[in-house]
Parts: C-alpha cells; sequence; structure tokens
C-alpha cells in the first residue's frame, strides 16, 4: 500500500477528481469573470468587447460609489483586526486559564458563529428597530431616552450599527482559534516563569503570544479576508443603505450584477476584489514572515 | 504480489468510473425519451407565487394549477415558484444560461424588455386570435407589446392608493386629504400629536419612490410622465422638479415615520396595520394584508386617492399603476402552441378565480364570475378605478436595469435630503440621454 501511495502517479490519479473539481469550480470561474470584465454585456444578449473600459468606468466614473464601498471595507477589516482579535485574544486567555465553566463558555461564544447570518440580521434589525428595537427601549428604561437613534436609517451611524453584529458574529471563531492555539503552549514553560515571578500579563505577551505567532497570523487572514469579502449579513440588515452609507465592494457588485444588469462592470468588482484579498494576504503574511525573523 | 495489488486498485477505480460514466449516460436518455412526441406534453412554468396561504395571487394561482389538470389533459404543468427578489435572479441567470422553462412570469415593461430584446420570448399575437383577446380588458397587455407584437398575458393590474386610518383622523378631528394642503394639514395636527403621519419603507427603496411618482402624475400629468420615460419628452420642467419639491417638502416636514430609510416593506406595513401610522401609499396587494390583520384597521379604512395638486396638469382619476404582471411563452420552448394554451388558460383562471375570491382587479371580463366574498378595501378601490383617465407604472418597472436603479437611489436621495428638486430632475434627463 505504502508503494502505491508513494508513487507519483497514483497521487496524482488520486488527487485528479479533487483538483478538476477545484480547477472548475474556484479557478475557472475567476478567469471566465476576467473575461466577462471586459464585455459590456447586460448578462442576456451578445456581449461587446470593451477591453478595460469597465475598469476606467470603475475607479473614475461619475457618482462613484465604489470608492465609498472600498473604505467602508477597510474600515472594517481595522476594526476587526484591532478590536474583534484583540478581544476574541483575551476571552481565550482567560477560557484557556481554566475558569470555572470552560466548556459552557466556549459553547456559548461559538453559538453566534453556527447561527444562520439571516437569523442573526433578523435579529439585530429587531434590535435597532426604531419604534419597537430593544436597543431603544432598553436606552429609554435607562433613562437615557435622547440618546434613542433611528439606528439604521440615518446615513451617519447605519455604518456603525451594521459593523457591530459583524464584529460580534465572529468573535467566537476566533476565540475558539485562539482557545486551540494556547491550549497548546507547553504548561512547563508557563509555569517555569510563574517559579520565576513572571506576572500574567508578562506571561501573556512573552510566552503566550510568541509561541501562537502563527494562529494569530491565520486569525488575522481570515479577519482581513472575511471583511473584504462580507456581504450576507450587511445585505440583510441595510442592503447597502440608507443612501448608500453601508455599501462593501460585494454590496456594490451584487447591484450591478443582478439589478442594473451590468454583467461586465460587476465582472470588473469581483476581479477588483480578488486582486484586493490576494494583495493583502501577501502584504500579512510579509509583515508576519518579518515578525518571526526578528524575533 | 505488489503488481497484484496495484491491478486490483486499479480496475476497481476504472470499475468506480465506468459506473459514474453509465450513471450518467442513462439519465441522459431518459430526458430524451420525455421530449418524445408521445403521450402528455409537460409544460415547465415559472412563476414567483410560493405563499399559497396568505397572498391571494397565489392561492388563485395554486387552483387554476388544479383545475387544469382536468382542464388541459394533454399537458402535464410542471410549477416551480420561487420567492419575488430571487425570482429576479433566478429567471435572469436561466435566460442568459439558454434554460428558461416553457412558460414564464414576467413584468412588463422594462423588465421583459431586455428579454424581448435578446429574442427570448416568443410573440403570442397569432395564438390570442382564438377568442382570447376579446376575453380581455381593452388595453390589458398594453405594457407586453414591443414592435406591435404582444409578448406576454396579463392577469390583473394594480393601481396604488392612499390607505388613511380614519380612526386615527377621526380622533384628532383630521380630513381624508384631497389636497396637498389638507395633506400638509394633517401632517402637522399628527406630528402635534405624537402620530406617524405616513409610513414608507425607504430600505427597499421602491416604495419611498410610489411618492415621487405619484406627485409626478399629478404634477405633470399621467400622459407627460408616460412620454418622459418612454424618452419622448423631458424629465427636466418645471412639473418634474415640483414633483421633487412637493417630495422634499413632505420630508421637510416630518411627514414620514422616524428611520423611514431603514425600513423596508414589511416594517414599514406593520406601522400603518397596528394602528401607529396614520397613511401609507401603497398598492390594493396591500389590500389582502388588511383584510387579514387580526384587528379593525379593516373597518377603519378608507381609501383615498392621491392628493391633487393646485394648478397640477394631471387630475384625481389618473393612478400609479397598470397592469404589469403576466406570463410569458419561452421563444426556446420546444412546445410553443402548448405553451401559450397553457399561459392563456392559468391566467384566464387566475383573474377569474381573483374575481370569485373577491380579491384583485381582474384584466378579464369577469363579470360573470359570482364572488364568494368581498374584500371591503377592494371594493373601495374597485369603485374609485371606475372613470380612470390615466395610468402611469411605477417608474423602476417602466424603466429598466441601471436606469431604473438610479431613478430609486435619487428618490432616496430627496428623502436623505442629499439631492434637490433640480438636480433629481436634470439627473432623471440624464437617463433620458
Amino acid at each position: 500500500m505504502n508503494s502505491v501511495l508513494s508513487n507519483k502517479k497514483t497521487i496524482l490519479f488520486f488527487m485528479l477528481p479533487a483538483s478538476l473539481i477545484f480547477l472548475f469550480i474556484v479557478i475557472a470561474p475567476i478567469f471566465i469573470s476576467a473575461y466577462y470584465s471586459s464585455l459590456e454585456w447586460d448578462g442576456i444578449g451578445k456581449g461587446v468587447f470593451i477591453g478595460l473600459e469597465n475598469y476606467k468606468d470603475l475607479f473614475f466614473g461619475t457618482r462613484n460609489i465604489f470608492y465609498g464601498s472600498i473604505g467602508n471595507s477597510l474600515l472594517l477589516a481595522a476594526l476587526s483586526v484591532f478590536i474583534q482579535l484583540p478581544l476574541a485574544f483575551l476571552f481565550a486567555r482567560i477560557l484557556a486559564g481554566g475558569t470555572a465553566g470552560e466548556g459552557f463558555f466556549r459553547t456559548v461564544y461559538f453559538i453566534p458563529v453556527i447561527v444562520s447570518t439571516v437569523v442573526i440580521g433578523q435579529m439585530w434589525l429587531k434590535i435597532y428597530n426604531p419604534q419597537y428595537g430593544l436597543l431603544n427601549q432598553f436606552l429609554e428604561a435607562i433613562g437615557r431616552g435622547t440618546w434613542k437613534q433611528e439606528w439604521l436609517g440615518n446615513k451617519d451611524i447605519a455604518l456603525g450599527a451594521v459593523f457591530v453584529p459583524l464584529l460580534w458574529q465572529y468573535v467566537g471563531y476566533h476565540i475558539l482559534l485562539f482557545y486551540a492555539g494556547i491550549k497548546t503552549v507547553p504548561q512547563e514553560l508557563i509555569e517555569a516563569a510563574r517559579i520565576d515571578g513572571a506576572s500574567h500579563s508578562r506571561i501573556t505577551f512573552n510566552i503566550v503570544v510568541p509561541y501562537i505567532v502563527s494562529i494569530i497570523e491565520i486569525c488575522v487572514i481570515l479577519a482581513v479576508i472575511g471583511s473584504l469579502k462580507t456581504f450576507d449579513l450587511i445585505y440583510v440588515i441595510t442592503g447597502g443603505g440608507p443612501l448608500h452609507a453601508t455599501e462593501v465592494p460585494t454590496t456594490v457588485m451584487f447591484n450591478t450584477l443582478f439589478h442594473r444588469v451590468n454583467y461586465g462592470s460587476g465582472s470588473a468588482m469581483a476581479i477588483f476584489i480578488i486582486l484586493e484579498c490576494l494583495v493583502l494576504t501577501l502584504v500579512i503574511r510579509y509583515i508576519f514572515g518579518r515578525l518571526s525573523y526578528d524575533s | 504480489m505488489m503488481l497484484l495489488r496495484k491491478g486490483i486498485i486499479v480496475v476497481t477505480l476504472l470499475a468506480f468510473a465506468a459506473i459514474i460514466f453509465v450513471g450518467c449516460q442513462k439519465s441522459e436518455e431518459s430526458a430524451q425519451a420525455d421530449a418524445g412526441d408521445d403521450g402528455p406534453v409537460t409544460i415547465k412554468v415559472w412563476t414567483l407565487w410560493t405563499d399559497t396561504t396568505d397572498d391571494v395571487n397565489a392561492v388563485a394561482f395554486r387552483k387554476a394549477l388544479d383545475s387544469a389538470q382536468t382542464d388541459l389533459p394533454d399537458i402535464v404543468i410542471e410549477h416551480d415558484a420561487t420567492e419575488n427578489e430571487a425570482y429576479k435572479t433566478k429567471i435572469k441567470t436561466a435566460m442568459a444560461a439558454e434554460e428558461a422553462p416553457d412558460v414564464f412570469f414576467a413584468w412588463g415593461a422594462g423588465f421583459v424588455k431586455q428579454f424581448v430584446d435578446a429574442g427570448k420570448v416568443e410573440p403570442l399575437d397569432e395564438y390570442m386570435t382564438d377568442g382570447t383577446a376579446d376575453r380581455m380588458k381593452g388595453g390589458a397587455n398594453t405594457n407586453f407589446v414591443f414592435n406591435g407584437n404582444t409578448y406576454g398575458i396579463t392577469f390583473s393590474q394594480w393601481v396604488a392608493s392612499l390607505y388613511c386610518n380614519q380612526a386615527l383622523f377621526d380622533e384628532y378631528g383630521v380630513q381624508i386629504p384631497e389636497t396637498y394642503d389638507d395633506l400638509m394639514q394633517a401632517v402637522e395636527t399628527f406630528n402635534a400629536n405624537d402620530v406617524y403621519p405616513i409610513t414608507v419603507g425607504g430600505k427597499d427603496k421602491w416604495p419611498a419612490m410610489f411618492w415621487q411618482n405619484a406627485f409626478a402624475i399629478r404634477t405633470a400629468g399621467a400622459e407627460t410622465c408616460n412620454a418622459a420615460l418612454a424618452g419622448e419628452a423631458s424629465f427636466d420642467t418645471p412639473e418634474f422638479v415640483k414633483s421633487a419639491q412637493l417630495l422634499a417638502d413632505l420630508v421637510e416636514a416630518d411627514a414620514f415615520v422616524d428611520g423611514a430609510l431603514g425600513l423596508d416593506y414589511n416594517e414599514s406595513g406593520a406601522l400603518y396595520l397596528e394602528g401607529q401610522a396614520a397613511m401609507y401609499y401603497m398598492g390594493n396587494w396591500f389590500a389582502g394584508d388588511i383584510a387579514g390583520h387580526d384587528s379593525d384597521i379593516a373597518e377603519n379604512t378608507v381609501v383615498a386617492r392621491f392628493p391633487v395638486i393646485p394648478n397640477g396638469k394631471g387630475d384625481e382619476t389618473q393612478y400609479l399603476g397598470g397592469s404589469i404582471d403576466g406570463l410569458c411563452v419561452s421563444a426556446n420552448s420546444k412546445h410553443k402552441e402548448a405553451a401559450a394554451t397553457v399561459a392563456k388558460y392559468l391566467m384566464e383562471q387566475v383573474a377569474r378565480n381573483l374575481a370569485a375570491a373577491g380579491e384583485g382587479l381582474p384584466t378579464w371580463n369577469t363579470d360573470d364570475v359570482v364572488s364568494e366574498k368581498t374584500n371591503p378595501v377592494i371594493d373601495q378601490i374597485k369603485s374609485q378605478i371606475g372613470n380612470s383617465t390615466g395610468y402611469v407604472l411605477a417608474w423602476d418597472t417602466f424603466l429598466s436595469g441601471a436606469d431604473a436603479d438610479d431613478h430609486k437611489n435619487y428618490v432616496a436621495s430627496i428623502f436623505g435630503e442629499e439631492l434637490s428638486a433640480e438636480e433629481f430632475a436634470a439627473l432623471m434627463q440624464d437617463i433620458n440621454e
């Protein structure tokens, strides 16, 4: 059996079905999209080849909402990395330290991740509803009635209101990753440090963090990529509105493809999102590569 | 020994592969057998009528499908329903992939035009000379006519009305608005008493758009609206500027519910049904929600015409609405004759079933149908539109694709006080050029 599995041809043969599926379902559509992005096409009739015109429109067109949407998604990525991840790490560190009810809390924090996004969206819609929403009622109850807002109807605060559930939803996911990482830190190291008189925070930053830097890298990549291609929750909660205030590249793309029936321009956006994710992944990997090299 | 094992593995894998390929082959063959001429013809029908408990159209359609089994014995109808927004995406994708069903639901004007332009829809004129055309009301299929050919058959029309909660109007001594000044007066009084004057679902954009569209019918008149939408007249005129300005004034006067731009259609409608908002401008389909709601809102609802504007070119007998929902036959259908028969039969039966249920506004002559029950709200609407002199479709259905999307965004910008009335009219004219 071993010799069969070490045979290059056999490996290739077994890899073939999965590779083919991957090729046709993931890789090929990217190239097809790239081709579509060079067409002026309504998705039904015949497309006309127009070269890079769609990209030109995307970045230099009038009444451009694409820049704003990129800004929103980058802001979300930043919040994700600098608020969501530290929070997740803090919780994971506390949990992994062996608090009472460790398993219980681990499950509780993970619940939002397994609940369908549409359900979460509907729940937050009810929380934010200006007439009977939980949030406004709560503010009223604690005597802060003046803080009541049209959370999703006001273009100045809708973006913040949408980000809260987005960040909240995946905290549990990162907690679990960090938790698993922290559990792999050898107990002897921590005990030795404690005997030497190291404080709790010193153990955290000088032993735990360096030990799980590869997990942190994965979390950062997942958080950034996830933010750049986030779609479902925003689509359910605001649909990119009011007045494009909560638009992200994917919602603009969806609208362009299916409501404005402009497949060329929509495909150009898709290609941009792919490249954006690719470049940022490489940048993050480079930064972490330097970090581990330095230490 | 090793060789033998290798051989066994390879043979097993090959056998699996063979089974899979044979399996594929089989299913293709059986699919071809279905398309043969022997036996009943299978006609695929796609609609958006998923909800057969609350949606009156869906209920009527379900009944029509049931009666088709006995009335059209040679045809097997395969019905597939998808919810509204998803349906739009699905039918477009199917059209692009040449996988459209034989008969499909479509909206007239802008939506179906893209399919007609691409040559995907079968003209139905020759199939309708069998007396079908005579059984329909005049102009029923206007929105499906392109280049003189009829590409779809409708079953009912829609019309938007201003639903007013009489109980709230009585409580605060306000009269149901007939003019714009009345409306403003009502808004002021309701606001002073902490009642939302008007509810609107701005998140979905089209309910908000209704308001500007309705004002335009009053300021410019139905004929001018239709001409401008068709690109034969300008949007950049004082009348269209005024339609936007009147809406901007309403927004300024706080006429609409808090957070209107964040509420969807259902949330906004609930505010009216629950008696928290006094007025709601919506299509006649909302009459079903009113009648079905578990409160006294049905008795309290007075259906009003959209307020008239002093010196406006359109009078109170012109409406936002029209007949735009219908069935089309795919040009790629293998059984066009049967498909056309199905489309005609289903649409006529849906119209008759609606008439029997006392719902909807059928575009077929249904005077001979005896109503089993009546919806008082629908009856109010029916009596109002008896003397109608003009209809304008919701602009987002008349326009298509990017134009429709732009238009809705422009109206939303008026709600968000980001766009002036003059800018709005100029931008609308840009669409035309």
